[in-house]
């Protein structure tokens, strides 16, 4: 065995320039591939750890069923009463798992300066539970602070934040006073003074003119009502999400409760549709590098055959099989491909180790500050990577390597 | 028709052989009749196109005839599969040829190993018979050179020593001194003559060369496909049952 990947390799390094470039194709391909891929990732974790940990929205939520199809219709009969929420905390009392519990109610209403209304759609949440979802981010994420102002507190009722848009379209700045309009559970108008806390910016445009956050007991306070619309629960662990989503789902349903039970990447949009997005930029890239590595291979195989006609002739004279002939070949593109990809992996651990040193920055979708860009090494994505690479040189010689197989050997020999 | 002497190595019977050019036909070979047997040194001669070339890539398995029986060790080639063939020539048939198709990232050593490594023998023991063979051809000095670096007539002896190293039955010579200087290619007859008569090796090639062919025990004259002249001056008694397809 060794006698033929050393005639291979030999082979290899006989038209030195051809097969150099075939190498750098390969390496540049595999490194493009990863790069992205790791851009890809460094993008998603930071979306699922945005959605999860900085706008503390959890793993799972708990909602009444119907209420994501029927709740803005309909709201007062898919709120979760104090009684039901008794009964739940003691189902979330059985999970360690979940380290945080964060009640929500969301409202809408007008906001006035005192002088002109606006609508406003709001997350009414327990400040110091969102803060404690904060905290359990990693990296980063966990140290952007994503409004100018100060904190919401969980008994100083009438802090508010806004988003820019909606505070200029009020003329509010951070401490002005406003008031909120909005139906109670039972239909009558209420209203509640506020003063502006925060401001930050919407997550998308359409809602740059709309967006409020006010503390749980300033929401419950306007709805007039103890209830919420959804608990939302931080886990320990991303991996264990589907795990415990099926098993609440079971314990409160065997409760006799009508509940269900979402996942963060179910209830996040904006996270999957970014993801879709960069998977067909991934595939349309990976496709683009693929096509270009198999036309390398297959060109410097095929030429490599034609060069060498008279050889093929002369080792099928010597008793060489034409599985003989195949696997030389075999041999040679599985080289260019090991070689090629140990390319690739230099150039991409130069790539990241080059990010890592100079940490450039950019402002990322629905964050508005600078955040250093990062490229992760994703083992999976490089072994992947290697034994496609080397699967696709094998495929992109076959069809030369056949060819050269099933020659005449009087017709090879006579070559010229 | 049984005989005394050498037992028969290569039997061909009624052999033609037609190559096929888009749809022009071209006949190489004619009804040929033959028999080779084991010892002897046969030179097959005549002019360009007269089937020489044909003759010995049948003999020597690299081609299958279009019409009669080739026999190799008493075995109808055309019963093999390509896989079986190859096994025979591995085994059974060394060549040498015009441009001594010496594989060029190989050594000379790597290259006269190079038939035994292809049957599976261990590198230790195909180094071991590939240096003896060198010796032989005296090129053990030149064992790590490339065939880059000899010269045509030590690259003949290369793959002299290469046709040899299975110790096969046949070796089948295209034209082997045609690419050599006078000298040359008198040390390489010298160097076949020798290892036919020592190792009772046998040899069949084809040849324009006359000082070669007054070294050869039997001639075999082609033209037009045909054997038109196999004689054997010195030991007429060897061709007791060799018939002429004229």
């Amino acid at each position: 065995m060794m006698t033929w990947i050393k005639l291979a390799l030999r082979n290899l390094f006989r038209n030195r320039r051809r097969s150099l470039f075939t190498i750098l194709a390969i390496g540049l391909g595999f490194a493009a591939v990863n790069t992205l891929g790791g851009f890809t990732a460094y993008i998603f974790t930071s979306l699922k750890d945005s959605y999860i940990y900085a706008q503390g929205n959890g793993h799972l939520s708990v909602f009444k069923t119907g209420f994501l199809q029927e709740g803005k219709l309909d709201p007062t009969r898919y709120l979760i009463d104090e009684e039901e929420m008794g009964v739940i905390q003691q189902v979330l009392a059985r999970h360690p798992e979940i380290v945080v519990v964060a009640p929500q109610l969301h409202i809408s209403g007008l906001l006035s300066n005192g002088k002109v209304s606006t609508i406003f759609i709001a997350a009414g949440r327990v400040p110091s539970a969102v803060r404690r979802i904060n905290e359990h981010a990693r990296g980063m994420i966990g140290k952007i602070q994503l409004f100018d102002g100060k904190s919401l507190e969980d008994d100083v009722i009438h802090g508010i934040g806004l988003s820019r848009g909606l505070a200029e379209q009020l003329n509010l700045d951070l401490g002005s006073d406003a008031v909120a309009m909005a139906p109670t559970v039972s239909g009558q108008i209420n209203a509640l003074d506020a003063q502006v806390f925060q401001l930050f910016d919407g997550p998308v445009e359409a809602l740059e003119d709309k967006l409020m956050s006010v503390s749980l007991k300033f929401a419950q306070s306007l709805y007039d009502t103890g209830s919420v619309d959804r608990l939302t629960l931080l886990l320990t662990n991303d991996d264990t999400t589907e795990t415990v989503r099926a098993q609440l789902a079971g314990e409160l349903a065997a409760e006799g409760l009508k509940l269900e039970v979402k996942t963060w990447n179910e209830l996040s949009t904006f996270y999957t549709k970014v993801k879709q997005m960069f998977d067909v930029i991934f595939l349309f890239t990976f496709l683009i590098v693929f096509t270009i590595v198999v036309m390398s291979v297959i060109n410097t195989v095929s030429m490599a055959i034609m060069e060498r006609t008279r050889e093929i002739g002369t080792l099928r004279a010597l008793g060489f099989k034409r599985r003989g002939i195949v696997g030389l070949f075999a041999a040679e593109s599985m080289l260019l491909g090991i070689l090629g990809s140990l390319l690739g992996m230099a150039l991409t651990l130069i790539t990241w180790s080059g990010v890592a040193f100079f940490k450039p920055t950019w402002i990322p979708p629905q964050i508005t500050r600078r955040v250093p860009l990062e490229v992760y090494l994703v083992p999976d994505y490089m072994l992947y990577s290697i034994l496609l690479l080397i699967v696709l040189s094998l495929a992109a010689a076959s069809l030369p390597a056949r060819t050269a197989a099933r020659m005449q050997i009087v017709g090879a020999l006579g070559h010229t | 028709m049984s005989r005394i002497g050498p037992p028969l190595l290569v039997e061909l019977r009624q052999v033609g052989k037609v190559y096929h050019l888009g749809e022009s036909r071209i006949t190489a070979l004619k009804t040929v009749n033959l028999s080779i047997h084991r010892g002897e040194f046969v030179a097959v001669w005549g002019p360009s196109g007269s089937g020489k070339s044909t003759l010995c890539n049948l003999i020597g398995l690299l081609d299958v005839c279009s019409s009669g029986t080739v026999r190799f060790e008493g075995q109808d080639v055309a019963a093999l599969s390509d896989d079986q063939r190859s096994e025979l020539r591995n085994r059974g048939i060394g060549f040498v040829f015009q441009s001594f198709n010496l594989i060029p990232v190989l050594s000379a050593l790597e290259n006269v190993m190079l038939p035994l490594q292809i049957s599976g023998v261990s590198t230790a023991q195909a180094r071991r018979a590939a240096r003896k063979r060198l010796a032989e051809v005296g090129l053990d000095d030149h064992a790590a050179h490339r065939p880059a670096k000899l010269s045509g007539g030590q690259q003949q002896r290369v793959a002299i020593a290469r046709a040899l190293v299975t110790d096969p039955a046949l070796v089948i010579a295209d034209e082997p001194t045609a690419n050599l200087d006078s000298e040359n290619a008198l040390r390489i007859t010298e160097l076949m003559r020798r290892l036919n008569s020592n190792n009772g090796t046998t040899f069949v090639f084809s040849t324009h060369d006359q000082r070669l062919l007054e070294r050869v025990e039997r001639q075999i004259q082609m033209r037009d496909g045909e054997i038109i002249d196999d004689r054997s001056p010195e030991q007429p008694a060897m061709r007791l049952d060799r018939s002429v397809g004229l």
